[in-house]
């Protein structure tokens, strides 16, 4: 068998041209990764002649050329997925809240760095991962800017538990800024969580303990020292059914919503004739099931109201 | 081969267009008074699309005898509308329209040649109603890539309705033909041989017969020729050019009558006749586009568009779009079907599979045979 050595080995390249199909194009570095995987997974026996063409040797089976190309694919995904950061951390991440919710203190020069390794340590570890295919998406996405200021101006649930209840004053602006943190800090969670505790469709979304983030908390606020102790629970704290802890902040519940609807995003999607629009069929369902995804079935109310008004 | 079939289909969807714009302009130059020469291209036009369809009716029913299927075609995919609207048109249309054309060039030269085309002629015009069936066949060839099914139901209800408003024209005019029911032509035709018998009343001698045939058609600017039976002509309205270049061999009418026969102008009910089949030709058509436009749109809405969403959902894993309610037909059983699609089976998917979650399978294995191939 062959190794993965460079780019220019045909395995290398096919996977780096796979990833970069026209089906793919659009969508963010995990979920191509996804959807790749499923395909060598679901049509493995069929595929034995793409990998004979690759050179591979097929004399065992379909499954070891697989596993090969699954490798390639995921250095692959692991090259594009750190251009993704760099562009997300420099040009959609501004930690414009940090002064408001750092008692006025300006983000260190090394925060971003920091929140750079965090994700970067959830993308080596495989639940993690799962947890950050969404996150990324929803953080790559408009999809925050997009329902945070007409939460803001219809001043109602969302705008009363951000202000009132967790009494932040943050500008939309701001708190669209804070949301995108929440949801990067969010995989971290998974960080301790043992591979194969999950059933496979929970794996990164299943609810988690209080007590359990309370003891991981300081080994990930001490990967991300800038990042005060309370900032980083709300990203960790996302990760809590909502209301079986009632006190889970609101920027914790939005950020869990977020990062579910990253996971369901599909820009290339075609809304059929009949068909209700996607935004608007995602929180309708998730209203429904809100509190099986342990999410605040309150804000997905506003949050299908906001798509419903708007179209999307 | 597939691509020939596409390309045969959307040359037959393209002849079926211009043959209505024939039919329309058939009746309409009639209407307009074109010339002769223009109006003769029509006819050899229509006869070029009558044997195009004879053809193209031959080779479907063929090739479908030749795998068995020459029922299934002809009942069940509407052959019969391809038969319809194909030979019968043909032998008994365009076909005797143009033979009369290359026949009767000439009046006086040519009168004795087409007398017995003339007949058939006016005993088949009724005819060309047939050619509005092929209205009914662009359903074919036209495809709602987004709901075959909608195509599906609309098609066989536009036959339904196209054919009933034809056959039930052609069956009237037959009835009206053999005398069942009174026509217009009927008082006319009574007139018309009144005329004639007045003329024949005072014999054959060609000095007689032209003052009583300039004193009839004095009173009757139809009659335009007299003369005895297997005669010279004895009375003309116009000169012989005249007829040339004004009338095509539909346009006169002919009687004989004690060995007298007169040859009238049958124009105006031909003009007649064109106005009703303009109107009946315009009744057609916006029936087809009533069904196309105004039904099929609303059948697609109200049912197939919900239905192909729920399916959808059903049979893709990634596919969680809800199926959008209009409040005015919540109370159809279809949307009432979707209320619970929406609110039961998508929650409960999502609750069930990770695929559910997951960006819409976009990715393909033949893309990953491509793939292999460049590498």
């Amino acid at each position: 068998m062959r190794a993965v050595e460079s780019s220019s080995d045909p395995v290398s390249r096919f996977a780096s041209r796979l990833l970069e199909t026209p089906a793919l194009r659009l969508l963010p570095a995990l979920q191509k990764e996804v959807q790749a995987m499923n395909v060598l997974r679901l049509n493995g026996p069929q595929l034995l002649p793409v990998f004979t063409s690759l050179g591979l040797n097929v004399a065992r089976g379909w499954r070891e050329p697989a596993a090969l190309i699954s490798r390639a694919i995921r250095a692959e995904t692991d090259r594009m997925m750190a251009v993704e950061i760099s562009g997300l951390l420099s040009s959609r991440l501004a930690l414009s809240f940090f002064p408001g919710v750092a008692g006025g203190r300006q983000a260190p020069a090394r925060a971003k760095e920091e929140l750079r390794a965090l994700i970067a340590r959830a993308a080596a570890h495989p639940v993690a991962r799962s947890a950050l295919s969404g996150s990324l998406a929803a953080a790559l996405s408009d999809i925050i800017e997009k329902y945070i200021p007409p939460a803001w101006e219809r001043k109602k649930y969302m705008y009363v538990e951000i202000t009132r209840v967790q009494r932040l004053s943050l500008s939309p602006a701001d708190l669209s800024d804070l949301t995108r943190f929440i949801v990067l800090v969010r995989p971290a969670a998974y960080l301790y969580v043992t591979p194969g505790e999950t059933l496979d469709k929970d794996v990164g979304y299943s609810p988690l303990q209080e007590q359990y983030l309370l003891k991981i908390l300081p080994g990930i606020a001490s990967q991300a020292p800038s990042f005060p102790a309370a900032l980083l629970k709300m990203g960790l704290r996302s990760t809590l059914a909502f209301p079986g802890s009632e006190s889970v902040e609101a920027t914790s519940r939005i950020g869990a919503i977020m990062a579910m609807r990253g996971r369901a995003l599909s820009p290339s999607a075609v809304v059929d004739r009949g068909a209700d629009t996607p935004d608007k069929s995602w929180f309708n369902v998730q209203r429904r099931n809100a509190r099986w995804h342990g999410l605040d079935d309150r804000m997905l109310d506003e949050l299908y109201t906001i798509a419903a008004e708007n179209g999307w | 081969m597939r691509k020939v079939a596409e390309f045969l289909e959307t040359v037959v969807v393209v002849a079926i267009i211009l043959v209505l714009v024939h039919t329309f302009l058939d009746d309409y130059s009639i209407l307009a008074g074109w010339s002769v020469r223009a109006r003769s291209w029509i006819i050899w036009i229509g006869l070029g699309f009558d044997i195009f369809f004879t053809i193209e009716f031959l080779t479907r029913f063929y090739l479908a005898l030749s795998n068995g299927q020459g029922t299934r075609y002809f009942f069940r995919e509407r052959g019969w509308i391809d038969f319809l609207a194909s030979i019968p048109l043909l032998l008994l249309n365009s076909l005797p329209h143009a033979l009369a054309l290359l026949a009767g060039a000439g009046l006086v030269s040519g009168l004795g040649s087409f007398l017995n085309v003339l007949k058939v002629i006016k005993a088949v015009r009724i005819a060309r109603i047939l050619r509005l069936l092929r209205v009914v066949k662009l359903f074919r060839g036209i495809r709602y890539a987004r709901s075959p099914m909608a195509q599906g139901h609309v098609s066989p209800i536009t036959t339904i309705a196209v054919s009933i408003l034809v056959l039930w024209t052609l069956g009237a005019s037959v009835m009206e033909g053999v005398g069942i029911i009174p026509g217009i032509e009927g008082p006319f035709s009574e007139g018309q041989a009144a005329r004639a018998a007045a003329i024949a009343q005072v014999g054959r001698t060609p000095s007689v017969l032209v003052q009583r045939a300039a004193a009839v058609a004095a009173l009757d600017a139809t009659i335009l020729v007299v003369r005895p039976q297997g005669g010279a002509v004895v009375w003309s309205r116009y000169a012989p050019a005249y007829y040339t270049e004004y009338f095509l061999p539909g346009d006169f009418g002919y009687l004989l009558s004690g060995g007298v026969e007169v040859f009238y102008d049958q124009r105006p009910q031909s003009v007649s006749a064109a106005r009703e089949g303009l109107v009946f030709f315009v009744a057609v058509v916006l029936t087809v586009l009533a069904f196309l436009f105004v039904y099929a749109p609303r059948f697609a809405m109200q049912i197939s568009d919900p239905i192909h969403v729920m399916k959808r959902g059903m049979s893709e894993s990634d596919y969680n779009l809800e199926v959008r309610i209009p409040a005015e037909h919540a109370d159809d059983d279809v949307f009432e079907l979707a209320a619970l699609y929406n609110s039961v089976y998508l929650p409960l998917k999502d609750r069930l599979g990770n695929e559910g979650q997951g960006p819409a399978p976009a990715l393909k294995i033949n893309d990953l045979r491509d793939l292999a191939d460049k590498t």
